[in-house]
């Protein structure tokens, strides 16, 4: 049980910053979610956590102990790997032992110990195999148990769940939460996959060329996106964005552009008039769009031709064309029939809009 | 007027494509045959010229003598008993130590980045690049200066030199083909750098590892221009001695050939019982 504090951690490979600059506080048995895309310097912070990645500045410290100097095998961590890492040349039981006997536990100990990882995990028919006679989802079980025997401190994962075929990731999704029910502990999750994060995090942190974008809980992120990279990456399907032009018109303010007009009233956006005559970017996730003509002052209006139309069974997601680019809209009613190039109009609360400085990202309210 | 549909004109088809399955199995066969039998040939007129007293083997293809004289004949010469245990000693020696080197340095060259592995690699690449006969003359005079000539030193070092050029890139592969995370998990369960390396790397590249010890015996086993120009008379191994039954009195084929059939039978039962590890091995 402790708290993991990460302060001004930095690397580099001599000119390339891969990680700047990172600050992060993890309280004991809080589960936090590195995400981003790849190269954004995720996977190096959490190997440096390990100690399998040399700090080249700052300091990370677990249950109060900095631990910069220290080797991996006494930093009290476990860490499960993308492509399980398992012993090939041990039987699933000697993997599970093989970092208890490391550290001189009796056998017995070990034995209960392993016996009762297995039954959390069902992994008990499994214990005399070797690793190559199971199945991905078994492997990454025994993987995991490797890591609960151990007890430790921490929880490393480093994208666990990418080598697995969608079905079989969604169920260890669901795995990974109730194991961590059953055994809390602090633990660093690593994944390029938004909906891994949001499911898993209690906090995320948003990453990008080596650089914290966001950290928050999964609705913070949702709802308050810090920058335009945060608010394209969590959601699914990406949020729209429009690159508009901001304008005052009477009371409020106006946002021209793509062959539309959003009217503001300035008790939504205070802030937006300093920005009259610059663009803006505007943000719409698919979701907020609802199909109908806007009214009252509270919602703004716009309209496209209809380019595609993906039936999911309990939704419909449409592509409008808007402008040059396509605006999505999802959660439409699957069994309407739209014919193919119809124009469609839709609405959306202006409280569900999101507006971002169009040279920074940086979001406007 | 019904038009008349176009059956599309037939692909020209190569050679192979053109035969019927069994005759295609059948030209196979006969290659593979053809093949077998332009390796095979040597040894079987090797074998035949031990199986010919003396006198006849000028005429092999006429005579009906057949004995086994010529192997009783040179097992008990000591020169040839001695060049096999010295065949046998130098080999699994070589081995052994090349084994040692190559692994780590295998290991290194591929784990590890930076100016040493770099080195090392460029090193390693330049010795392979000169002419494996070039090094012949220089050895000699290096094996005199240091007073190893002719001692089991001044053969071995020269093989384990040879060897760790050459295998040390093979090495890497193996270990290019072993999953490093295995490792990281090893150092995070409570090893060193060193400890996951022998207990986790290695054991992974056992497969790679047999199959090199194969390759490192037999080349040893086999070689023969180190020995003869590096060795006198108290290091002899099996390959110099056989081409001393080429002498000033005359050639003795028959025990030439004898002595080149027993060299056959160790490297043979190695081939044999390594095979499968060699092809699992360089699959790797």
């Amino acid at each position: 049980m402790a708290e993991l504090v990460i302060t001004n951690l930095r690397k580099s490979y001599g000119n390339v910053v891969a990680v700047a600059d990172f600050n992060l506080e993890i309280a004991d048995q809080e589960f936090v979610v590195l995400v981003g895309p790849s190269g954004c310097g995720k996977s190096t912070t959490l190997r440096m956590i390990a100690g399998l990645e040399d700090i080249s500045g700052g300091t990370i410290a677990i249950g109060g102990r900095v631990v910069n100097e220290l080797q991996p095998k006494d930093r009290d961590i476990a860490m499960v790997f993308q492509n399980y890492a398992l012993y090939q040349h041990m039987t699933v039981y000697d993997n599970l032992a093989f970092g208890l006997r490391n550290r001189r536990v009796p056998e017995t100990a070990i034995d209960e110990e392993i016996q009762r990882v297995s039954r959390i995990l069902s992994i008990e028919p499994l214990l005399d195999r070797r690793p190559r006679q199971l199945s991905g989802g078994q492997q990454q079980r025994v993987a995991l148990g490797r890591c609960i025997v151990r007890n430790p401190a921490v929880f490393l994962f480093d994208e666990p769940l990418s080598n697995l075929d969608a079905q079989l990731r969604a169920q260890m999704r669901l795995e990974i939460k109730e194991l961590r029910q059953r055994v809390p502990t602090t633990a660093v999750f690593v994944t390029h996959d938004q909906v891994e994060a949001m499911t898993l995090g209690d906090r995320i942190v948003v990453m990008k060329d080596g650089l914290v974008q966001q950290v928050g809980t999964p609705l913070e992120l949702y709802r308050r996106p810090r920058n335009r990279f945060v608010a394209s990456f969590i959601g699914s399907p990406a949020m729209n964005f429009l690159e508009m032009r901001a304008e005052t018109a009477g009371a409020g303010m106006v946002l021209t552009g793509l062959g539309l007009s959003l009217a503001i009233p300035s008790r939504f956006a205070p802030g937006l008039a300093a920005r009259a005559g610059r663009s803006v970017v505007v943000g719409v996730r698919p979701q907020h769009a609802r199909l109908g003509v806007a009214s009252g002052d509270d919602h703004v209006g716009l309209s496209g031709r209809l380019m595609v139309t993906e039936q999911l069974g309990d939704e419909q997601l449409l592509a409008v064309r808007i402008g040059s680019g396509d605006f999505r809209l999802a959660g439409i009613d699957p069994e309407r029939v739209f014919a193919p190039g119809e124009t469609i109009a839709a609405a959306i609360a202006i409280e569900n809009l999101h507006l971002f400085d169009s040279e920074t990202g940086a979001a406007l309210r | 007027m019904t038009r008349a549909s176009r059956v599309p004109a037939e692909r020209s088809k190569g050679f192979f494509e053109a035969l019927a399955p069994g005759g295609r199995r059948m030209l196979f066969g006969l290659a593979a045959i053809g093949v077998c039998l332009i390796f095979a040939f040597p040894v079987f007129w090797l074998v035949l010229t031990a199986l010919r007293p003396g006198y006849a083997v000028y005429y092999v293809h006429r005579g009906t003598d057949f004995t086994l004289d010529n192997f009783l004949e040179v097992i008990v010469q000591e020169a040839v008993l001695k060049g096999m245990f010295n065949s046998f000693m130098i080999s699994t020696l070589a081995t052994v130590i090349s084994l040692g080197v190559t692994v780590t340095s295998g290991y290194m060259l591929s784990r590890f980045k930076g100016p040493i592995p770099n080195t090392w690699f460029s090193l390693i690449y330049v010795f392979r690049c000169v002419p494996y006969v070039s090094w012949v003359l220089p050895l000699y005079f290096v094996t005199q200066s240091l007073g190893i000539f002719d001692t089991y030193w001044g053969l071995l070092l020269p093989h384990v030199a040879v060897h760790i050029c050459f295998f040390s890139w093979i090495m890497k592969g193996f270990f290019d083909g072993i999953d490093p995370s295995m490792e990281y998990a090893a150092m995070i369960d409570g090893c060193s750098r060193w400890g996951a390396f022998w207990r986790v790397a290695m054991p992974a590249a056992i497969p790679g590892l047999t199959a090199l010890a194969i390759l490192c015996w037999l080349y040893t086993w086999n070689e023969f221009l180190f020995a003869l120009i590096l060795t006198s008379h108290q290091t002899q191994i099996l390959t110099v001695v056989m081409a001393q039954f080429v002498h000033e009195l005359g050639m003795d084929w028959h025990l030439m050939s004898a002595t080149g059939v027993l060299a056959l039978g160790p490297a043979l039962i190695v081939t044999i019982f390594g095979q499968k590890y060699v092809i699992r091995g360089l699959k790797v």
